[in-house]
């Protein structure tokens, strides 16, 4: 039996996967030098096509005999896979041509919303609820959620901090012309940096709606999640184990938003700010001690690279 | 071709043509052949196009015209190069005019990713960074060169991080060695070190390329000597049959000897404009680099700081100049409490800087020259005087001789030694009461550092300037200065009169 | 095969306008197709399309998205990345509901303040607040050297939470009809000129009064944009401070090497982007909306999302921003009337502006580099 505490500790997990996922593949996107502004758009995406991509799956496939449990996890995966070739596509366009970041990312962001709705909203119309191509309320499911996510991260981190490839991407994100003279090639390490990032991204989209609201709405595009991620990311240097704690933190502030409001009388909006403030305070408080050099942002982040500029 | 003791061509650069937008034309049909087994020196004054001809060969830029040819197996390929891996691949390495590590990585991590980048063609796979901080170590020991291969790149001087490319080039084991003034400042037993490495690397069948504006260096190590002006070459040499003399008007052309220094050396006066008392300084990462270190300068002396490269210079000038707060200690600069007041006093009170990192402090490659130098010489404090701006700029580039094709090119497309030229062209007529420089001459051609230090000698002895450079060039340090210094391990030693202590001695100094 | 980019070594002739022109062509190229797949009626969307970038009611977003442009533009080119303009436009409009209608409210106090005192308040007030909420993340930037965007970024879900819970608790309207917003603006307070209707059964004279009326209804806002537009020229064309900024953008370091205070600096540049996007949003205020609804995130019209477009659509260069913004404003107002028309919902106005935009900024490099295939 779930008692009450079983079933927190569950949703807490949820969020935190979707949380420590999305922000997680956007730090690694972002620490190759791409600027991912696109990141609210996609999450939004992804939301959406977890929706369409499960309930086709499900009616699809059930019928064959397949078990629910890996329909919800193929959309999961298929999701992944749609936004990994976005990712391809922004390292590739933003490396090769000198075009902006923010320009590219922020449409990516508009576009990302409007098909997240194409993709969702026809599903959300014909079933009302999307709770039946959601993931089984079972703690094993969840369990291993919060594990992937886990081990996802501390391989990301053997990744990045004991690899040449991952020295290969830190380097395009901080210097794409000392990278290049290095011998990194650099459209090619951000291909697979941009691609692995949102492959997570996608991933963790598709938790949000499919296993830790279990709902989707057309209007769930003005919450923001996707920024919230990407502060997460920012605040804790885009760094994968420093990430566990913060997204642990505000995970459970999001979801217990609504339970402190509840339990200190506190006026929705106000309630509502909450874990954004908390996300500012925190951000304070390490940027007045010396962990702040570990948290710059990559110097290369969002510059055009372009070949023919003198290489200082 | 038969073999025998016909040397092959490695390398075959055909009717090479580069223009840049806006279109300033680098080099122009540049023919050259390189063989195995050989050292060349490619010269000439700033701007001549060397870097941009080396950077073509390592696939940084692409040719506008012309082809290279690389000797593969047995016969010359053309070779087409997208960018430097193809290069590499290719068995070209290019240690750059300016360092191009990634700070914020290690050094062995830096490494990593050559190493990587050339074994993934042998599918040796991921090189690990532990795996190459060994090897580091090991070709450390061997070359006598000491780094810590954890170190981040941040922390080191320009010069050590020149070391490190040094030893990446040696590492990767490359046919042909690309070196853009990368030996110029080598502490002298390092260099006399990497000397007799140069010479087993062409014993051992592998060419050298190196670029310098040291004629001299030229001459001790290379077997030919190339010449470039404006963009093309003028003199392909053979060294055991030229002389300096011969080289030098190639290179300049006619206005070879304009510039003499004048050594008149005059008694500085007793008003001291520089007071450093007592003074601790730490680094980046927090250890204490400079300790008790006291000194003084007069007003219109000059005194040099010398030693090798991480000793403390960059420290010492960025405290002298308010950029760096100190541990302890007084520091009095043309009248302002440094330590109190900070760098905007100083600035105010007529102080010129030319910094250690000069592309990070000292100018800003994005914007124009003219934006450049409005910044610093634009009195009234909420509208620029455009025409006055526009004036001094002109005068600057004219006096200071940079190369460029209007003072309205952003300072990026300059060469590495116009960028230079901008920067104490715009120091030296800012500073009213004294100039703290560091490395001054460095990227300079022999002509422009003649000129920098007659300039200097100028401001100094009649404009009654009170100057203090921080090198780790001693003969730069050697001809300038009134007074001299030494810095070894956060201690100053001095001062001794230059005319009066043997270059030896101080040698000496700086390494015990 | 090689594929090369190189900057073009001679400017192309209007190469900026073809470029332009080339770009929004393919971005509407993407859009349609991306319609066509969900099967929206093709013809009727590009007949929606052309009329909507000619009708007159482009104006009004064109107007605020160029201001707010201008605003972010000053601290974009100090590489000060302020993505906070949806934040300080909603919050810069709370002191003109204060002010309009619980101080100087003539309908419920004897005011004697003249109604253009009250309007100028209105205005001040609203740039500093707009500055104010910009100073914050400045602050935070200047003395702890914490990233600006994520503090911008999230400065507007607080906005959006504070001024919701203004509206619902302390300024909540009691005149409202039963819904959920703050009270109306007094309609002296009110910058709209409204021109009477006139039917003259000539389309084409009708066309050009129904322009005029528009440019009428929004004077307010067509001066502020002119205003604004001339001190962005003069403020980066002849002014220490404009070439600071510039600086400040490429080499920050540099500029504290030569003795400028770049703490303070950074702290007037965010405060002074701020105060213009406060400024627009007080106008709004008393221009458009007369008063703030409940639920600003789901009434937003995203200006200060589209506004930031807009900007990096000019590259930064405050000469072309009217373009950029023209294209933002025209794009937004297709995706709102093939709503109108019936041919889709909410997600048309995201489409269009998304993959039009996309396209645009994908290719516009084209005017000043060329491809070469070897
Ligand atoms: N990216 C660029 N864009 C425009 N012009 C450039 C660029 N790089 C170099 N140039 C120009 O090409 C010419 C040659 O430059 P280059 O850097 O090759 O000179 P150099 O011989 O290496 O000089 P130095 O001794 O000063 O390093 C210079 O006039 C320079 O201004
Ligand atoms: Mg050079």
């Amino acid at each position: 039996m779930i008692d009450f505490y079983g079933e927190a500790l569950m949703r807490m997990s949820a969020a935190f996967a979707t949380i420590y996922l999305v922000a997680l593949g956007h730090s690694l996107f972002e620490l190759s030098g791409v600027l991912d502004l696109s990141i609210d758009g996609v999450f939004f995406l992804s939301t959406g096509l977890a929706v369409l991509f499960s309930a086709q799956l499900h009616t699809s496939l059930t019928t064959l005999g397949v078990d629910p449990l890996i329909c919800t996890t193929l959309a999961s995966v298929l999701t992944g896979l749609v936004t990994a070739l976005i990712g391809l596509f922004l390292a590739f366009i933003l490396t090769v041509l000198p075009i902006s970041h923010g320009a590219v990312g922020l449409s990516l962001m508009f576009l990302g919303y409007g098909l997240g709705i194409y993709a969702g909203y026809p599903v959300r119309l014909k079933y009302g609820s999307i709770a039946q191509f959601a993931y089984p309320e079972n703690i094993v499911v969840y369990s291993l959620t919060l594990l992937v996510s886990l081990a996802l991260g501390l391989t990301t981190y053997r990744m990045l901090y004991s690899t040449a490839i991952g020295a290969m991407i830190r380097a395009c994100g901080e210097d794409p012309h000392a990278a290049s003279a290095l011998g990194v090639v650099v459209y090619r390490t951000r291909l697979i940096a941009c691609g692995l990032g949102y492959f997570m991204v996608g991933v963790g989209g598709s938790i949000f709606t499919l296993l830790w609201l279990r709902y989707w709405d057309i209007r769930s595009y003005v919450l923001g999640y996707g920024w919230f991620a990407y502060t997460i990311a920012l605040a804790a240097g885009r760094h994968p184990l420093i990430l566990i704690p913060f997204a642990g933190v505000f995970g459970a502030l999001l979801e217990f938003n609504i339970s402190i409001q509840a339990t200190y009388g506190l006026p929705v909006d106000l309630a509502g700010m909450i874990p954004f403030i908390a996300a500012i305070a925190l951000m304070t408080l390490y940027g007045s001690t010396k962990l702040k050099r570990l948290f710059e942002p990559p110097r290369g982040l969002g510059k055009i690279y372009y070949k023919e500029e003198r290489t200082i | 071709m038969n073999t025998g003791t016909l040397r092959r061509v490695v390398l075959s650069i055909n009717n090479i043509s580069k223009t840049f937008p806006g279109g300033i034309t680098a080099i122009e049909e540049i023919n050259l052949d390189l063989y195995e087994g050989e050292i060349v020196a490619l010269l000439g004054e700033n701007g001549s196009g060397k870097s941009t001809l080396v950077k073509i060969l390592y696939g940084v830029y692409t040719p506008d015209s012309g082809e290279i040819k690389i000797l593969t197996g047995d016969k010359l390929s053309r070779v087409n190069f997208g960018n430097p891996v193809d290069a590499m691949k290719h068995g070209i390495i290019l240690v750059n005019q300016t360092p191009q590590l990634i700070d914020k990585l290690s050094v062995a991590e830096n490494i990593a990713i050559t190493l990587s980048t050339l074994r993934s063609r042998d599918h040796s796979g991921f090189t690990s960074i532990s795996e190459t901080s060994k090897l580091l170590k090991e070709v450390s020991e061997s070359t006598g060169i000491r780094v810590d291969p954890n170190e981040k790149a941040y922390n080191l001087t320009y010069s050590q991080k020149q070391f490190i490319e040094l030893l990446r080039a040696i590492i990767v084991n490359a046919k042909i060695f690309l070196l853009d003034e990368a030996l110029s400042y080598l502490p002298i037993a390092e260099k006399k070190r990497f000397y007799d490495i140069l010479y087993s690397l062409k014993n051992s069948g592998k060419t050298v390329l190196l670029i310098t504006h040291k004629i001299q260096e030229a001459f001790d190590l290379s077997d030919r000597i190339v010449i470039l002006r404006k963009g093309r070459i003028v003199g392909v040499l053979e060294t055991k049959n030229t002389t300096v003399d011969e080289v030098r008007r190639l290179m300049f052309g006619e206005t070879n000897n304009k510039y003499i220094i004048n050594n008149n050396w005059s008694n500085p006066e007793e008003e001291h404009v520089i007071e450093v008392e007592d003074l601790a300084v730490r680094d980046d990462h927090g250890r204490e680099v400079l300790s008790n270190i006291t000194f003084c300068v007069g007003k219109g002396e000059i005194a040099g700081i010398i030693g090798v490269a991480g000793s403390g210079q960059r420290e010492l000038v960025e405290s002298i100049v308010g950029l760096r707060k100190p541990i302890r200690g007084k520091i009095t600069l043309a009248g302002v409490d440094v330590v109190r007041k900070g760098i905007k006093a100083v600035r105010e009170a007529g102080v010129g800087y030319i910094p250690d990192q000069p592309l990070k402090q000292g100018i800003a490659c994005d914007n124009s020259i003219v934006e450049n130098i409005a910044i610093m010489f634009s009195s009234n404090p909420i509208l620029i005087n455009w025409d006055i701006v526009k004036e001094k700029a002109v005068e600057i580039v004219k006096n200071y001789n940079v190369q460029s094709k209007s003072i309205d090119s952003p300072v990026k497309t300059l060469s590495g030694g116009n960028i230079m030229k901008v920067i104490i062209g715009k120091e030296l007529s800012y500073a009213k009461q004294a100039l703290i420089a560091c490395n001054p001459t460095r990227a300079l051609d022999e002509l422009s550092a003649n000129n920098l230090v007659s300039v200097l000698k100028y401001k100094a002895h009649a404009e009654k300037l009170s100057v203090l450079i921080a090198s780790e060039d001693i003969d730069e340090v050697l001809t300038i200065s009134d007074a001299v210094y030494v810095l070894n391990s956060g201690r100053l030693i001095g001062p001794f009169q230059p005319s009066k202590v043997p270059r030896e001695r101080i040698e000496e100094l700086m390494v015990a | 095969m090689k594929i090369t980019i190189l900057k073009r070594k001679k400017e192309l002739k209007y190469g900026a306008v073809i470029a332009s022109l080339l770009s929004i062509l393919f971005g509407i190229t993407i859009y349609l197709v991306i319609i066509g797949l969900f099967g929206v009626n093709l013809v009727e969307a590009i007949n929606i399309l052309g009329k909507s970038f000619i009708s007159p009611t482009i104006m009004k977003d064109f107007l605020i998205i160029y201001v707010m442009g201008c605003g972010l533009l000053l601290s974009f080119k100090a590489s000060l990345w302020n993505i906070g303009g949806e934040g300080q436009f909603y919050i810069a409009m709370i002191p003109g509901i204060v002010i309009t209608l619980l101080l100087f409210n003539p309908e419920t106090s004897s005011t004697t303040v003249p109604a253009f005192i009250v309007v100028l308040l209105v205005i001040i007030t609203g740039s500093v607040v707009g500055a104010v909420w910009a100073a914050v993340a400045g602050t935070l930037k200047a003395f702890m050297n914490i990233d600006e965007v994520p503090v911008t970024l999230i400065l507007n879900y607080i906005a959006y939470y504070l001024v919701n819970h203004l509206v619902s608790g302390p300024l909540k309207g009691k005149k409202t009809y039963g819904y959920l917003r703050t009270d109306e603006i007094p309609g002296i307070y009110r910058l709209n000129i409204i021109l009477p209707i006139t039917r003259t059964g000539n389309q084409f004279e009708e066309a050009v009064y129904s322009f005029l009326t528009q440019v009428s209804y929004y004077i307010a806002l067509l001066v502020t944009a002119i205003a604004i537009s001339v001190f962005t020229w003069w403020l980066f064309k002849y002014t220490k401070l404009g070439l600071y900024i510039k600086i400040m953008g490429s080499n920050p370091e540099y500029l504290y090497a030569t003795g400028v205070n770049t703490k303070m600096l950074t702290l007037l540049i965010m405060a002074l982007s701020g105060s213009i996007i406060g400024l627009s949003g007080s106008l709004y205020l008393l221009v458009e909306w007369g008063r703030i609804p409940y639920g600003i995130q789901s009434h937003t019209p995203g200006y200060g999302y589209l506004a930031i477009l807009a900007s990096w659509l000019s590259m930064l260069d405050h000469r072309l921003l009217p373009v950029s913004a023209y294209l933002v404003a025209g794009l937004r107002n297709t995706g709102l009337s093939i709503k109108i028309a019936g041919l889709g919902d909410t997600e048309q106005t995201l489409i269009i502006l998304g993959s039009v935009l996309l396209g645009y900024s994908i290719t516009r490099f084209i005017a000043d580099y060329e491809v070469k295939i070897r």
